[in-house]
């Protein structure tokens, strides 16, 4: 019972990627032949909302039958409502750079290359997903996919971090967009730098995780730490869901 | 010696120093190498001074202890989930995780900075008493007045922390916060914020007012930057401790009480929160991308890269008007939670009091252009912001119209606590009435950046938040301390207090009107503004003489006030029903909430009930 419960969990995770992927190919295609804001902000939430419900479980805020508060589990609840005020309260500073670039930018963009912005926003997506499965595996008690998963997800966010700062960064400042050159120097590395920074706080987070659960210390009924590092991993994830087409899709290149 | 070492706060000012030399000394020499200039004018450079700040906070939190637990956590370790205090005083000057020692440590630190805002507000005052510059450089003013307003407000937002800290469990029946450690974290970032804050008067001061506007803020002295990070490390306090009220009243209610039987100040808290958990990353932001301009030249608000300084106003304000409401907020909390106690009737229609304080909240993250009519930003935001301005006017009018209805009638008893309220609403009303000239477009474009605006603000400042914070000290410093403050002496502070701060205020208006500028040092002899000025600089000193009252009065009650172990105000409250000073975990058995809070005087009707059950 538990194993097809597992199963079918996995399958949910594989099925949310695909219609994610198809978004954000549909989002790109959408961007090189008929740049329309609207519909790419349309696609932004839509990924958002499929991360938000089936990644992040948002619903379980609300689903929840432990009236005990001595309980493990309604502690574990108390955890959950105080991380998701606090990535409310986070999501204020990227919605606050988001105001700065549309008011610098308007409908205008840098000259970056859509390629590389597409491939490492696909890396960070890729990450999302071996995240959930490392989360659903532990859930099920299933500690060898979860550490498998858990050290793709670091390695991918590791990769992110070097596809941004490592080669995003040097490509931009040989273009003459440096930070101290202009508003789109100042606004990119800031966004990217913010973005950049919770992203490295994730993978200490996911390093903890990690080194925790090769010890032992979670199961499938007390893992609070190791659903915290996922829906904080998925919550960065969505930032960039809207940054990326707020960087290198939406406005003309100037 | 020995002992002292083993207190949290000095060993937190020693990691401090060191934090902040190990950080500045460290970008000096990576300055060194790459063979830039490594010294500044003020010994260390901007960008070392800003990275020493910076771990120097961090250093302090470690210092002091906060993050030990965190840490044990993250290595794997298990903690207690409760930590016992030492019995004496010491608990108040290291890690505690006890809600009513923290709330307790957040209001003294709250009395601390108001007293030091105070006394910059008398130098400066002291200087504009004549015309003529008599004392202080116009430097030293302008780092005093920006001060002032930024200490003051780091002050009231850790009284309101204060308040909500010591006051909401005990309301709702928990025995704690949600997150203990959190709670005390939160707390404990506000020390070395405020250190780093006045550390900007050592540093070259600043002179732009407490908001900050670039241009001028990219070149002030390096001052701005300590005032910067003074202001963003405060505010992640605040933030945090928003969080934690919100989840604490979500997820620890006594059993019964459901949304509409919480106090109203609890009701208040949590709008409160909701502001301070959200909209004060705005400000942390703006702070921030001024920061990175003047270290990185980078150009958010600079026109010549394609900049824009409209920007920093509207994230600016987008938290910095809320924010009046994170003050007042609490405030009219205390005020709604005491009138119904003192004049022994229920409190007038209890439910559109509850729900006025969340509409204001939400109402004011709508109106924060109208602090921009004159700064050229587009005109069709002008008549929006001037309407959802005086919008704001109808849940604070549901809130006079309760109070004046509770009054109506009533058996009014005049203890020092209720003075205060009363006090309160007459300054809030002033304040209120005062407000909407500034808000219509049409008056304001006059009276914008006048002496007017002080009044008015001082007035919704003082009537919002410091009258009831002084009333909720009187009323709960039984509840703390087991014994109560002298009413003769509270009397004298508040018939000293009141009358000359509506001097103060009434005459600040009108010197505004009369043509006289905020913020500037001097005026000219020929405006015949001396007298008034003379009038306002005597008031605000009255009013310190009141503070001084009040402080011998603090701290003479805490040993040799009259002993005050019960009920002696007769409340319904939970908090009441048991002896004073509160035991540590609150509350031996559980209560269960079977009535409304505010029926006072209706015969057997009951609150709450005792249900022998300990959790």
């Amino acid at each position: 019972m538990a194993h097809t419960d597992k199963q079918t969990a996995f399958r949910l995770g594989v099925l949310i990627f695909v219609y994610l992927a198809i978004l954000t190919a549909l989002e790109f295609y959408v961007a090189v032949a008929v740049p329309s804001v609207v519909v790419l902000s349309l696609i932004a939430l839509a990924k958002a909302g499929l991360v938000v419900y089936y990644y992040m479980h948002i619903y379980r805020l609300y689903q929840e039958t432990e009236t005990d508060p001595n309980s493990y589990e309604y502690k574990a609840g108390t955890l959950r409502l105080g991380l998701w005020l606090f990535l409310l309260s986070d999501a204020f500073v990227f919605g606050g750079l988001a105001v700065a670039r549309f008011n610098l930018w308007g409908m205008t963009r840098p000259p970056f290359n859509q390629v590389l912005g597409l491939i490492i926003t696909s890396v960070l997506l890729v990450s999302s997903f071996f995240m959930n499965r490392a989360e659903t595996a532990m859930a099920h008690g299933d500690r060898r996919n979860f550490v498998i998963s858990l050290v793709i997800t670091l390695l991918l966010g590791i990769g992110f971090l070097v596809g941004v700062i490592g080669i995003e960064w040097p490509s931009a400042i040989r273009e003459g967009i440096t930070p101290s050159a202009n508003t789109f120097g100042a606004v990119f590395f800031m966004m990217t730098g913010m973005h950049g920074f919770h992203v490295l706080t994730g993978v200490i987070f996911l390093l903890i995780v990690l080194r925790n659960g090769l010890r032992g210390l979670y199961s499938a009924e007390r893992h609070r730490a190791v659903e915290a590092a996922a829906v904080y991993w998925h919550f960065v994830d969505v930032v960039w869901i809207f940054f990326y087409p707020a960087l290198y899709l939406i406005g003309t290149v100037v | 010696m020995k002992k002292i070492l083993s207190l949290g706060l000095v060993r937190g000012l020693l990691w401090q120093i060191a934090g902040t030399a190990a950080g500045a000394l460290l970008v000096t020499g990576i300055r060194a190498l790459m063979g830039l200039n490594p010294w500044g004018s003020f010994l260390f450079t901007e960008p070392a001074w800003v990275v020493g700040a910076l771990t120097g906070v961090i250093a302090f939190v470690w210092g002091v202890g906060a993050l030990t637990d965190w840490f044990k956590w993250a290595l794997g370790e298990e903690t207690p989930e409760h930590r016992e205090d030492p019995p004496g005083w010491e608990k108040y000057f290291g890690v505690s995780l006890d809600h009513k020692v923290i709330g307790i440590q957040y209001t003294v630190t709250a009395i601390l900075l108001l007293l030091v805002g105070g006394l910059f507000a008398l130098i400066f005052r002291l200087e504009l008493a004549a015309s003529g510059m008599q004392f202080i450089s116009l430097q030293l003013y302008n780092t005093l007045m920006s001060l002032h307003g930024m200490v003051m407000i780091v002050g009231i937002l850790l009284g309101v922390a204060g308040v909500m800290n010591y006051l909401v469990p005990m309301l709702i029946g928990a025995h704690d916060m949600a997150f203990p450690r959190l709670n005390a974290f939160s707390y404990w970032i506000a020390p070395p914020a405020a250190i780093v804050l006045l550390s900007s008067l050592a540093l070259g001061g600043f002179d732009t007012g407490w908001t900050g506007y670039p241009p001028l803020s990219t070149r002030s002295p390096v001052g701005i930057q300590m005032f910067f990070i003074g202001v963003w490390v405060a505010g992640w306090s605040s933030i945090l401790g928003g969080l934690n009220l919100i989840a604490t009243v979500m997820r620890l209610r006594a059993k019964g009480m459901t949304a509409f039987r919480m106090p109203i100040l609890v009701w208040a808290s949590v709008a409160t929160s909701l502001i301070s958990l959200t909209a004060t990353q705005l400000i942390g932001l703006s702070f921030q991308l001024v920061m990175f301009q003047r270290l990185l030249g980078m150009g958010f608000f600079d026109p010549a890269k394609g900049g824009n300084p409209i920007l920093f106003q509207h994230l600016f304000w987008f938290y910095s008007h809320p924010a009046v409401y994170v003050f007042i907020l609490p405030g009219l909390g205390v005020v709604s939670e005491l009138l119904p106690v003192f004049v022994r009737k229920p409190l007038f229609g209890y439910r559109w009091v509850a729900m006025s304080s969340l509409g204001i909240a939400l109402v004011g993250f709508l109106v924060w252009a109208h602090h921009m009519f004159t700064s050229g930003m587009n005109e069709y935001l002008r008549v929006p912001f001037m309407y959802s301005t005086l919008l704001v006017a109808v849940p604070t009018g549901v809130k006079f119209f309760s109070w004046v209805a509770t009054l109506w009638k009533g058996k009014i008893e005049t203890p020092t606590p209720m003075l205060f309220v009363l006090g309160a609403i007459v300054v809030f009303l002033m304040g209120g009435l005062s407000g909407p000239p500034n808000g219509v477009v049409t008056t304001d474009l006059h009276l914008h950046d006048t002496y007017f605006v002080v009044g008015h603000f001082h007035d919704t400042m003082f009537g919002g938040y410091i009258f009831p914070f002084f009333a909720a000290i009187y009323y709960w410093f039984p509840k703390a301390t087991g014994r109560r403050m002298s009413e003769k002496l509270g009397k004298l502070h508040f018939w000293l207090l009141f009358p000359s701060f509506l001097v103060m205020t009434f005459l600040m208006m009108r010197v505004g009107l009369l043509g006289m500028r905020r913020r500037i040092a001097d005026y000219d002899p020929a405006l015949g503004l001396d007298f008034w000025h003379l009038l306002i600089t005597i008031s605000a000193f009255l009013i310190a003489a009141s503070v001084l009252v009040f402080l011998y009065n603090f701290f003479r009650s805490i040993k040799h006030g009259e002993p005050a172990p019960g009920n002696i105000w007769r409340s319904r409250s939970p908090e009441w029903q048991v002896p004073s000073p509160m035991p540590v975990h609150n509350y031996e058995e559980a209560f269960e909430v079977v009535g409304e809070p505010y029926d006072y005087g209706l015969p057997g009707s009951t609150y709450i009930r005792f249900n022998g059950k300990s959790h």
